[in-house]
């Protein structure tokens, strides 16, 4: 029997703030356990949770890169249980009123667009991180309270791949949005996949499985399709789906469970009641959407109208964040997008990696790749003396003063290329007796040498021009 | 004594008595958890509107490194890292900090019997209650020890002890004091409260304790005025609600008897006097609905004492052993049954038939009172239907309009977040008794105007009982 394999997606997002989601306590990843905590954090008796207006906004941009209606009463709610990480004994979220509702992603499946529908985006604070060593428990509450957006998205994916195209694309979106730092394997971006398996065409949904805490955009390929196969077999056996939570063993690539999930736990939500609901004004939503930086798509789009990049192009540049960003500086200066496109994206990424640099390490500002650009644009010099004054650039120097130290002007002045062009002609009398004999070697030899006399100056394509007006005379 | 009487003395004695007193007073009152000796006060750098003021904070008010307990046997070791932002302001006007003051459990109580000290005393009589839950609050100032002390009111817990210890006790606009570090009740009733012994301490108190602190987002940034300047009894033309449904519900004639000498005398003092009847049925629901409101929002409030960051903990084997252990030895058996029930009404299949009709009928109670309060300055009623029971054998009939109305009417000003206060009307058997005005929200100025009035009329203001 065939069948169909239906998955949801939640991801949560840690949000780039400065400070916490409602404590004001400065966070910064990968700091020294327990430094970025204050009472709050904690939960000492008598604290009280106060908005941090600047994750709001992230939120919001989130919302409306993927185009979802927003509440502008934003409301939080706790969320109550007991555990040693979750310092008040309740979590803040928005069950109720999150802050967005019914938007979507589009996604680019083998050429064809497939839209993926996201319920809900709400905010609320993480929890803080446990580490078990033998017999005891140590606890960071560094994360505790830090910024946290939850997408969810509608069961609109039917395999491995589109769940990761999903989520690579959220990803990219929300790395150009600077909303967060989006690093699955640091934990910035955390996946939970739901999946269950119908037979083909049917109307009722199969029992539903929980995979946790998937740490890379290949591995929630690899363990959907495990998943469902695990799941297509168990059911061709006679078997029974639990509704569980498994976790995907990256060395063996299977699925294993953590724990049959037995009823819904309830969470006595309340609402929040020392955070009065806030009411965004239209002003303030303006803003945030009058600032939104340009996204991928629109980029991708601009690309192609604007610069007449290729689909190909485009989209290879945009899977490049600061490559794309370094692109859009060097083009208000760039007379011709595509050979700035090729220096950028073969001469300087090849000079980069050979010398263990990046774009956003290099001393080469794009501005003045634009004018090196615009040298070989305007025949200043050739492309083969760019290559040379790029490698003499990484050390931030700017390309006129290398062309000026080097005399490496590209000569294109007629006149003076003629008299050198004849001054070799008169040296070489043998080689245009081959050429009229029908040898067109000569000819690459003589250009070499017009070249070579005039210290590599001279615009080859003129030069090479010339040798063949002067030869035909002779 | 008042606040100026006190400023004519030499600050370092009467620091040093006022701490005296509260070791004293202990045997006998069991009003205080921790005295907090002033000996290393440099007196010389005080400076402010408390200059050298000798204050009692109930035990519930976070002190950055004096222990504080809420009176329960789970934080009996627990020192904050921080000061609550009342504490800083007090301090800031010169405030001198001499007791940490006894209340019932976690603030949860009406009668200060629940308290991991035990019983706290009235100084009217010691065979009686101070009320709650800050009893001990209201004690240290009735018996003398100091002449301001603060306290927390989430249904009546200020102003009902100030009642039963003839002083006065004052609960403003929800808002208007920060609440940051004081250790919650149930966070949508809970308001900073304090007391002194006559309105014009109390309008002063204000201007130190008032204003928009960005720690607490329910905080109010309605400015603050300075009501010990704005002071005067003038009631000329001031609207004056009766609650009929509290004073029908009195059986003592003494109080009622006080109570309209006082509504006379606001009469002749021209005042226009208005009777208001609410609608019985909501009234009989101010109990049932505070008790689900409060322990709902108490149960999640106080998951936080887990023994795991602070506090007195349990050990176990596991995080989720210690957390238990912890909980269930550290809570009363009362507070327990609290939790329970808050508990109860949280869950799912219960919430809209419990939780969330009490919110609704919360919204009805208040939209009742304020339909007529709007047009009015004040509601007046007598603050407790009797004196401070008898600590021993006490027991009210829970379900008689005379304990669900005339007892528990205070609560409308922590439903409504309204100003309300309670001060001295007369005394039974040498026993103190209350009467009580609830006012429109940030209405403080007008509030102190009809009490200053009340206050003329009673005669009792800086009542102090030392012999007892």
């Amino acid at each position: 029997m065939n069948y169909d394999v239906v998955i949801g997606i939640e991801i949560h997002l840690e949000l780039k703030t400065k400070t916490k989601m409602f404590s004001g306590a400065p966070y910064a990843f990968k700091s020294e356990a327990n430094t970025c905590v204050n009472e709050i954090d904690l939960a000492f008796p008598g604290t009280l949770p106060c908005v941090n207006m600047e994750a709001v906004k992230k939120a919001l941009e989130a919302c409306m890169a993927l185009h979802l209606d927003i509440d502008p009463l934003v409301k939080f709610d706790r969320k109550n249980y007991y555990y040693s990480d979750l310092p008040k004994g309740y979590q803040i979220t928005q069950q109720f009123h999150p802050i967005g509702r019914n938007g979507y992603i589009d996604i680019n499946v083998e050429g064809k667009t497939k839209r993926i529908r996201i319920n809900r985006i709400h905010m609320e604070e993480d929890t803080a991180k446990q580490f078990h060593l033998f017999d005891e428990t140590l606890i960071d509450f560094n994360r505790a309270d830090v910024p946290l957006i939850e997408l969810v998205s509608e069961p609109d994916m039917s395999s491995g791949l589109e769940a990761s195209l999903y989520v690579e694309k959220l990803r990219q979106t929300l790395l150009y949005l600077d909303v967060s730092d989006v690093r699955m394997e640091e934990g910035s971006m955390r996946c939970d996949v739901n999946i269950s398996i119908k037979p083909e065409g049917s109307d009722v949904f199969g029992t539903k499985v929980e995979i946790k805490n998937l740490n890379s955009i290949n591995n929630i390929k690899l363990a959907i399709d495990y998943e469902a196969n695990r799941q297509k077999e168990a059911l061709e056996k006679g078997e029974t789906i639990y509704q569980e939570t498994r976790r995907f063993d990256e060395k063996t690539g299977i699925t294993v469970s953590m724990r049959k999930k037995e009823g819904a736990v309830d969470y006595k939500y309340f609402p929040e009641p020392n955070i009065f609901p806030i009411l965004l004004s239209d002003e303030m939503l303006n803003e945030v959407r009058n600032n939104m930086p340009e996204l991928p798509d629109q980029k991708h789009d601009r690309y192609i109208k604007e610069y007449g990049l290729s689909d190909a192009e485009a989209s290879t540049l945009i899977q490049n964040k600061e490559m794309s960003l370094y692109y859009d500086e060097m083009m208000k200066k760039a007379k011709n997008a595509k050979s700035a496109l090729n220096l950028l994206m073969s001469e300087l990424q090849g000079l980069l990696v050979k010398n263990n640099q990046n774009i956003t390490n290099t001393k080469v500002q794009s501005e003045s790749l634009a004018i090196l650009s615009n040298m070989i644009e305007d025949k200043e010099i050739s492309g083969k003396q760019a290559k040379d004054v790029l490698e003499a650039m990484l050390d931030g120097s700017d390309p006129r003063k290398i062309v000026k130290d080097r005399g490496m002007k590209q000569v294109s002045d007629e006149g003076a290329i003629l008299s050198i062009v004849n001054a070799v002609l008169d040296e070489n009398p043998n080689s245009i007796a081959d050429y009229k004999g029908g040898k067109d070697r000569a000819m690459g030899f003589l250009v070499g040498q017009v070249m070579k006399k005039s210290k590599g100056q001279a615009n080859p394509q003129m030069a090479s021009k010339l040798v063949k007006q002067e030869l035909d005379k002779r | 004594m008042s606040i100026d009487s006190l400023m004519n003395q030499d600050i370092k004695t009467r620091c040093n008595e006022a701490y005296e007193k509260v070791v004293a007073y202990q045997d006998k009152l069991n009003a205080t958890i921790t005295a907090i000796d002033p000996k290393d006060i440099d007196y010389d750098k005080l400076e402010g509107k408390l200059k050298g003021i000798p204050v009692a904070l109930k035990d519930n008010v976070s002190t950055k490194g004096i222990k504080t307990t809420a009176a329960s046997r789970i934080l009996d070791n627990y020192y904050p890292v921080y000061d609550a932002t009342i504490v800083e302001k007090l301090r800031k006007e010169g405030a001198v900090f001499v007791a940490k003051a006894s209340m019932d459990e976690l603030a949860m109580g009406g009668s200060n019997l629940t308290s991991m000290i035990g019983p706290c005393h009235n100084p009217y009589d010691l065979n009686r209650i101070s009320g709650g839950s800050s009893g001990g609050s209201a004690v240290l100032v009735a018996s003398g020890a100091v002449s301001v002390a603060i306290g927390s009111d989430t249904g009546d817990s200020v102003r009902k002890p100030a009642g039963y210890c003839g002083v006065v006790g004052v609960k403003p606009t929800y808002g208007r004091i920060s609440r940051y570090g004081i250790i919650p009740y149930a966070s949508s009733l809970d308001h900073v409260g304090y007391f002194t012994r006559n309105i014009k301490d109390a309008s002063l108190v204000l201007e130190v304790l008032a204003g928009r602190d960005d720690h607490d987002m329910t905080s109010s940034f309605e400015k603050v005025d300075e009501y010990s300047k704005l002071l005067n009894s003038n009631v000329e033309g001031k609207k004056i609600l009766v609650f009929d449904n509290v004073v029908e519900n009195i059986r003592e004639d003494i109080i009622i008897n006080s109570f309209n000498n006082v509504i006379k005398g606001l009469e002749e003092k021209g005042a226009v006097i208005k009777h208001v009847r609410f609608d019985d049925k909501l009234m009989k629901a101010l109990f049932p609905t505070y008790f689900i409101i409060a322990n709902a929002e108490a149960t999640a409030n106080h998951s936080n004492l887990d023994g795991i960051r602070f506090g007195h903990r349990v050990d176990g084997n596991t995080m989720e052993e210690i957390m238990i252990n912890t909980r269930t030895r550290g809570f009363s058996s009362f507070i327990k049954q609290r939790f329970v029930v808050g508990s109860y009404s949280l869950f799912e299949e219960n919430q809209e038939r419990l939780l969330k009709k009490a919110q609704r009928v919360r919204r009805l109670i208040v939209d009742e009172v304020m339909k007529e309060l709007k047009d009015a300055d004040c509601l007046i009623a007598p603050a407790s239907g009797n004196v401070a029971p008898l600590i021993k054998g006490n027991k009210s009939d829970e379900l008689a309009p005379e304990y669900l109305i005339a007892e528990n009417h205070l609560v409308i000003g922590n439903f409504g977040g309204l100003p309300s206060l309670t001060q001295p009307m007369g005394f039974k058997d040498n026993l103190p008794f209350g009467v009580n005005i609830t006012c429109n929200p940030f209405k403080e100025a007008d509030m102190f105007n009809i009490a200053l009035a009340i206050e003329e009329i009673t005669g009792l203001k800086d009542l102090v009982k030392e012999d007892f």
